[in-house]
Order: structure tokens, then C-alpha cells, then sequence
């Protein structure tokens, strides 16, 4: 075994390295590959122990939103006033959603699977949908668990579908509100309500085909029309709380970036997004995102070629695709191209110096390195290439923040930079570290050293 | 004009550093050496105002017609200008600037881009291009004509202000300051390694220019960050021009609750930045713009979706205020872009330009290597 190559693997594509990590990696490849099967992702998500699910979420909400109500009306009796507490039910929903989190934060930084987790990451910011009100308070974090962490084995068409049906990104992008101007609920309101094509733009512009693709506005339109009824229930069958409205769905047959869709109520949407999935000009958009993500900002074009062969050869296979950006060589040369993000920077910090919790906690920590989780405030997600995160201001906020954490360690600075950086540990940082004044220095010096800020 | 890419700015090191490149020494030799007192301030709404909602043609025949649900609620109490106009209720301190000859809207404007993503729009209205370069940013362009310097207000450069132009960012901090120890361990940690090195240069440079009053933990709201904006630039040898940024104004949803939000922090912002500016005010433009409007008629959810024209607003004690500047194109079928939004019938970039030429006494030949694609707008803008 190549022991650099096992750091590479550790740092470039996990949260870095510990003893214990990197005596699995024997072939670095396979150990990253293995993290992606679907054995491995049913034990990672059983890990994680989710007890607050859409279903919860949505009724709960549906909860407040009735004891709002309640409290607003001129009460009979005091009595009654106490009685709604509308103020109880959204700490707790607020208190469940943090909750979650701030686990998946914690997991990640102990898990054996490191990379998986770096890939779930990705694609919640690929399908980025952030907290701008309550509703999506108690929302957000769920399209996470829920639809992007179980479909990371699977096809990409399958994530698609998890993500597009789910309330979170329905109700994010107002699809639930969005009514077919012809269906039932249209002609009713004698024009009153009508299409919302926020969903229906950022699926082609964001999730699929990317911006420049060739799709035009009647494109959008159709594919609003055809997702008309893609709703939310509580009391839905399905678990994660979607519910396809068939009265407020838009009839007739849709045409759709060249292809013409026929009636079908849900499973016409259905279609228009599974062909999208394995476009592709979809397969250049992801895959180019993921090997900038990973490897370089400037993403040699030659590794995304080898992908979106393998993405039209596998309709999209996930990790055959992945497997084919590790098989590049360039996946493991020019080290050290990348500022690690924010949350990479903050996990690779926690496991390497052995950090259980945090003050302030992984979400705030977050707030103050700028990558908050579920606060993209836009659909694109946080920008994914280093000047977003590494210029002068957030350099010092690194410095500060990594002065500030390291009060927090216990144990001797130099067992851990060995153990997180190995062969990678460079003299320099060894030397100054060993002369630093004081541990919490030395700490610092080390996580500020440019092998533990680059990957 | 091709704006020349930089080696060194790749991977975003765009602090402090001064490019070397041939062009930056061309540019040197015509450049204006006036670095004056006069300050602009660009304030970018990310997510396309609705300006429909915001300066309200109360003469337009349709507008009632298309619009009237929305403004239900307001429609008594807007506050009145010239020629047919009307800002919405929330924009309290803008009307008394109005009525004090320091503000004028511009009605019916875009930038080149006429396509309907946020994004791209607002990547591409920063570099002021007919096509986004991401490293070359309007304001950069033209602050370095003046051998000037910019501040963001932001965690990191926007693309507004990249180019080979230095830009200071400025961000409330949150911890205690790390000691100079420390910052020269790392310094001598770095030695040799060039991009570590320039990037600990900047932020101690920009931490010590920045922060030297008490360090604030107050959460980092609109009127804060402008707040802060207006006491940077009123320090002696800051920087001429400033980006602030405010985002929330997507609103594909019940929009009239969220604009009488949205205009109100608005306004309250540029209240705090004028007070924060003192005295300067009377030599400061602020321009605000977004990255284009929203539909003309109202989508299914009490709220409009993207669309193309909008508008934008010249404030500030050195405007030519009590106008409303631009031709509104009316609002019948026939006259809106695509049938849908409503039509520009002028750049943005126009007025920027105009601004560069009339504040900035930037010559003719300047203003085309910053705004290759326009032509500034002939009219008196600029308070003689």
C-alpha cells in the first residue's frame, strides 16, 4: 500500500486521517468505494438513529399553525388561552430539526465512513434548500436524511425523484402552491391561482441540466405544468409526507426539452425527471461540480469526460461514476489544490483533536466560518470553489476560530498532527509547533499549517 | 474589450495584492490620479426585486387592472412623486430624501441579460459584461482607474470587485483577536509559501485597518453592515466606493407581506449608512439595483415570478434628486417584454456609467474600458 495515497484518500476525500482509519485503508480505492455500498449506508443511517422524520414535521406544523389560529381568536375564557401554546409546539419542532443537525455533524466526525458522508454533503448542497421561515425550519435538514444520504448507492434518477417529491424542496420552491390553470382546482378559481415555476426552473437550471443547457422558457413552463400536484400531506401514505393532488394537476400531454410526454397524473413528472437524470448535458453538470468539489476548482476536463461516459454508459449509476473520477489519476496527483470548505475544515478539526462537542456548537461554529448549514439562502447552494471561503476576512476568521477551539484540546498537539497528517506533516509545521508557547499554540499552528487547510 | 484574466488571482487569493500584468501598467499611465473625497456605494439586491411593488405607476391605465390584488393594502397610503409615480408606504426615509432633492428612481431598467436565472444574472450584472468574466468586476474597474481601492462588505470578494484592483472585505468578527505571536509564528510557518503568506498579509491588514474599535459580536443585519459600511468610508485614506449586498426578494409568494418587510430594512439601511456617513453624504452616490424584475401579472400564489425590467434607485447628497429618470414602456400586452415582464428602455449599466462620468469625472475612453457595452446617459444626474 501507498501510505500517501491512504492520507490523499483520508484528507482529499473524507475528514482526514486518525491511527485507527488508517490502518482499513489498504487500497485506498476500494476503502473509498466500499463506503458507498448500500450494506454500508443502511449501517451509517442506522448510526445516525433518525427519530424525526417529514411526517412528524409536517404534522407538527400543521399543529402550530391551528394553535396560531386558536390564539389569534378573542378567547372565552383564559383558560383557553393556556390551553393552545402554539410557542411550545415550535421550540420543540425548532429543538428537533437543530437536533439533527448537529447529529449529523457529530456522526460524521466519528464515522468510518468519511467519504460517504463528504458525498452526502455534496449533493445537499447540489439540491440546497435553506430555512427562510418556520415551515422550512422544521423542514430543511430533512431532505438530507431522507432524500440524498439513502439513494448515495443507487442511481442518480432515484435521488432526483427522492429530492424533487419531497416536501422539503416542494414546499422551498412553492411547488405545493403551484395549480394547473386547466385542472379541476384551476378552473374553479376562475384564474385566480395558477403555475409557480420556481421548482420547475431550478430542477433544469440547477438540479439536471445546468444553466446554458439549451432548455428555453417554454421548457420550464411545460415541466411546471407537468409537475402540477406534486403536493404535501401530513397524513400522506407515503412516509416522507408527499401527496400527488390530482385535481390541481394540469391535463394534457407535455413537450419537454424535445420530448413529447403523454397524460399520465404523477407518473408524467415522473418521466420528464428520469430522462432528464440521464441527459447529457445533466451528466456534465454533476459530474464537473463533483471534481471540483473534490479535487480542483479548475476541473481538468478530461476526468469529467471519463464520467459522463460512464454516467450515459449506466444511466447514471452513482458510485460507477464516482469510481470512474477515482480511477483518474488526477484524483490523487496534484495534491493540496483545494482549501477544504468551512464543514470540512470544522469536521476534519473535531476528529483530528479529538472533539466531542463544541462551544459555540457545530451549527454557530458553522454560522461564524460563513457555511451555516440549510442557509444558502438561494437554490444554487454555497458556491463551491475556494475564493468563497478563503479569502483575507475568513483567513482570520479561521485563525480566531481555530485559536478559540484549541483552549478545547486535551491531548499532546503532536500525537495529533502525526496522526491526522502523517508522511503529510511538514517539517516546518513539526518545528514550529515544538516551539509553540503554550499547547493551545501548538493547536493552533497545526490546524492552520496549509497540509491540515488544503486537501 | 477583453478584460484580461490574472495568473495570480486563480484560486481567489484576491485580497490585497497589486497585479503586475502589462495591462495593470497601461492602465496606470491613463489613469486619473484624481482619488477624490466623492464616494459611491452599490447596494446589490440578490433574488429580483419586484419593482412593481416598490415605485408604483399610479397613471399607468393597466396597472390596477394586473396589480390591484396585490397592492390592496397599500394603495391608500402610497407616498406620491412626479410624472405618475408613487413609492411604496415602507419607504419612509426614501420619500423625505425625495422630497429633499437626494433621491431618484430610474424606472424600467436591466442589465444585458435577458435570460431569468438569479444567478447568472447577478455574476453577470457584478462584471458589468455583456458576459460574466468572473474575474473582473465593474466597480473594481473603475476604482482602480482612480488608483482607489474598494471595500465589500462580505466574508469575501464579490465578483463586483475582483480585477486587478486591491479590495478590502470587511465582516463583524467573532472572537477575541489572536495575538501578534501567534499571527508571527504563523508568518514565519508560511515563509516560502506564497499563497499562505499574501493571504496572512491581507487579513492582518485588513483586520487592523478594519477593527480597531470594539470588536462587535451584534448580529450582522442590514442596517448593521451598512452602518459599518458608512464608518469605513468616512475613515481617512478608506477606500471610494463599497458593495453591500441584500438578498430576500425572491418572492414567487405571498409578496405583499414579505416587500413590506423587505422595503422597510431597505429603507431603515440607508438611513443607518447616511447617518454613518455624516458629512460625506453630500459628496456620496448610492446606487441600488437588482438582477432583474418580475412578472408584470401575478402568478398563482399571490406573488410574481422572474421576469426582466425593473428599477433602480440614485441616492445620496450629490444626486439630482426629486426626478424619476427612464421612459416607462406601459404595461399593455404589446408593450412587455415576451408578453410577460415588463420592458427596459435602459441599461443599468447606462446610469452606472453616468455616474462613473458625472461623479467621477471619468473621461468618455475610461467609461468604455469599464463598461465596454453601453453608453452613459447624457442627461444631469450629478447635482452641478
Amino acid at each position: 500500500m501507498n501510505l500517501d495515497q491512504a492520507f490523499i484518500a483520508a484528507h482529499r476525500f473524507g475528514f482526514g486521517a486518525s491511527k485507527k482509519l488508517i490502518k482499513q485503508i489498504e487500497e485506498p480505492k476500494v476503502w473509498l468505494l466500499n463506503q458507498v455500498s448500500p450494506e454500508n449506508i443502511t449501517a451509517e443511517l442506522g448510526m445516525l438513529d433518525l427519530d424525526w422524520t417529514s411526517q412528524q414535521a409536517i404534522q407538527a406544523m400543521a399543529l402550530y399553525r391551528k394553535q396560531k389560529k386558536l390564539e389569534k381568536k378573542p378567547s372565552e375564557s383564559s383558560e383557553n388561552m393556556m390551553m393552545t401554546g402554539s410557542d411550545a409546539t415550535k421550540k420543540a419542532v425548532n429543538k428537533q430539526s437543530m437536533k439533527l443537525v448537529n447529529r449529523t455533524i457529530s456522526h460524521a466526525i466519528n464515522s468510518e465512513s468519511p467519504f460517504y458522508w463528504r458525498l452526502v454533503d455534496f449533493f445537499s448542497n447540489h439540491f440546497s434548500v435553506s430555512v427562510n421561515g418556520q415551515n422550512m425550519r422544521a423542514l430543511a435538514p430533512l431532505l438530507e436524511t431522507e432524500a440524498i444520504a439513502p439513494n448515495i448507492s443507487g442511481y442518480f434518477s432515484e435521488m432526483l425523484l427522492a429530492v424533487e417529491s419531497h416536501p422539503a424542496m416542494l414546499v422551498y420552491l412553492n411547488n405545493e402552491q403551484s395549480i394547473g390553470p386547466n385542472s379541476k382546482a384551476g378552473l374553479r378559481s376562475k384564474g385566480k391561482k395558477g403555475l409557480n415555476e420556481n421548482l420547475a426552473r431550478e430542477i433544469m437550471e440547477l438540479h439536471t441540466l445546468g444553466v446554458g443547457a439549451g432548455y428555453d422558457q417554454a421548457d420550464v413552463t411545460e415541466l411546471a405544468r407537468a409537475i402540477t400536484g406534486w403536493g404535501v400531506d401530513g397524513a400522506a401514505k407515503l412516509n416522507s409526507g408527499f401527496q400527488f393532488r390530482a385535481g390541481l394537476h394540469e391535463p394534457g400531454s407535455r413537450n419537454v426539452f424535445g420530448k413529447v410526454y403523454r397524460k399520465g397524473g404523477v407518473d408524467q413528472g415522473i418521466k420528464i425527471l428520469k430522462d432528464l437524470a440521464e441527459n447529457p448535458k445533466t451528466a456534465e453538470h454533476v459530474s464537473r461540480k463533483l471534481v471540483t468539489h473534490f479535487i480542483n476548482d479548475n476541473a481538468p476536463q478530461v476526468i469529467v469526460d471519463e464520467m459522463v461516459t460512464v454516467w450515459m454508459q449506466t444511466k447514471g449509476n452513482i458510485p460507477k461514476v464516482i469510481s470512474a473520477m477515482l480511477e483518474s489519476p488526477l484524483s490523487w496527483s496534484d495534491y493540496l489544490a483545494k482549501f477544504k470548505t468551512p464543514r470540512e475544515f470544522l469536521i476534519s478539526t473535531c476528529r483530528a483533536c479529538d472533539l466531542k462537542r463544541l462551544k459555540p456548537d457545530f451549527v454557530k461554529s458553522l454560522a461564524i466560518l460563513g457555511q451555516q448549514p440549510f442557509s444558502a439562502g438561494s437554490p444554487a447552494g454555497y458556491k463551491d470553489t475556494q475564493e468563497y471561503w478563503a479569502g483575507p476576512r475568513a483567513m482570520m476568521g479561521r485563525i480566531e476560530w481555530a485559536e478559540h477551539v484549541s483552549k478545547f484540546v486535551k491531548k499532546v498537539p503532536m500525537d495529533l498532527a502525526q496522526q491526522a497528517l502523517g508522511s503529510l506533516l511538514d517539517e516546518r509545521t513539526a518545528k514550529a509547533m515544538s516551539r509553540a508557547e503554550s499547547k493551545q499554540q501548538a493547536v493552533t499552528l497545526f490546524l492552520m499549517s496549509p497540509e491540515f487547510q488544503k486537501r | 474589450m477583453n478584460i484580461a484574466r490574472r495568473d495570480f488571482i486563480k484560486g481567489g487569493m484576491a485580497g490585497w495584492v497589486i497585479a503586475q500584468s502589462a495591462t495593470a501598467s497601461v492602465l496606470a499611465n491613463t489613469s486619473t490620479n484624481n482619488k477624490s473625497s466623492k464616494k459611491i456605494v452599490w447596494v446589490m439586491l440578490r433574488g429580483a426585486m419586484d419593482s412593481l411593488h416598490g415605485v408604483i405607476p399610479t397613471d399607468d391605465p393597466d396597472y390596477m387592472n394586473i396589480r390591484g390584488p396585490l397592492v390592496e393594502s397599500i394603495k391608500d397610503k402610497l407616498l406620491p412623486m412626479q410624472n405618475g409615480y408613487a413609492l411604496h408606504p415602507a419607504f419612509k426615509n426614501c420619500h423625505t430624501w425625495y422630497q429633499n432633492k437626494e433621491f431618484s428612481p430610474v424606472v424600467a431598467v436591466a442589465s444585458g441579460y435577458r435570460r431569468r436565472s438569479h444567478f447568472d444574472a447577478q455574476d453577470q450584472m457584478e462584471s458589468g459584461l455583456d458576459t460574466t468574466d468572473y474575474e473582473s468586476g465593474w466597480l473594481a474597474r473603475a476604482v482602480g482607474l482612480l488608483d482607489g481601492q474598494g471595500l465589500a462588505v462580505a466574508q469575501t470578494v464579490p465578483i463586483a470587485l475582483r480585477g486587478q484592483t486591491s479590495s478590502q472585505t470587511w465582516y463583524p468578527p467573532h472572537f477575541s483577536a489572536t495575538e501578534d505571536d501567534t499571527l508571527d509564528r504563523l508568518r514565519s510557518l508560511y515563509a516560502g509559501n506564497e499563497e499562505f503568506s499574501n493571504l496572512l498579509e491581507s487579513a492582518i491588514m485588513n483586520r487592523d485597518m478594519l477593527d480597531m474599535d470594539e470588536r462587535s459580536r451584534a448580529k450582522p443585519n442590514f442596517s448593521y453592515l451598512a452602518k459599518n459600511c458608512g464608518e469605513i468610508l468616512n475613515k481617512e485614506d478608506s477606500a471610494q466606493c463599497a458593495m453591500l449586498e441584500l438578498g430576500g426578494w425572491d418572492t414567487h409568494n405571498n409578496q405583499a407581506t414579505r416587500l413590506n418587510r423587505q422595503f422597510d430594512i431597505l429603507d431603515k439601511g440607508l438611513a443607518e449608512l447616511k447617518q454613518a456617513l455624516g458629512d460625506t453624504w453630500k459628496d456620496t452616490v448610492v446606487i441600488v439595483t437588482t438582477e432583474f424584475g418580475r412578472t408584470v401579472a401575478v402568478n398563482g400564489t399571490k406573488g410574481t415570478d422572474h421576469g426582466t425590467g425593473s428599477t433602480m434607485f440614485l441616492l445620496g447628497g450629490a444626486v439630482k434628486g426629486q426626478q424619476v429618470f427612464g421612459d416607462w414602456p406601459g404595461l399593455a400586452k404589446e408593450q412587455l417584454f415576451e408578453e410577460r415582464d415588463l420592458m427596459p428602455t435602459t441599461d443599468v449599466r447606462s446610469w452606472m456609467a453616468s455616474v462613473l462620468h458625472q461623479h467621477w469625472n471619468m473621461s468618455l475612453e475610461n467609461i468604455a474600458y469599464i463598461f465596454p457595452d453601453v453608453q452613459p446617459i447624457a442627461q444631469a444626474i450629478i447635482k452641478a
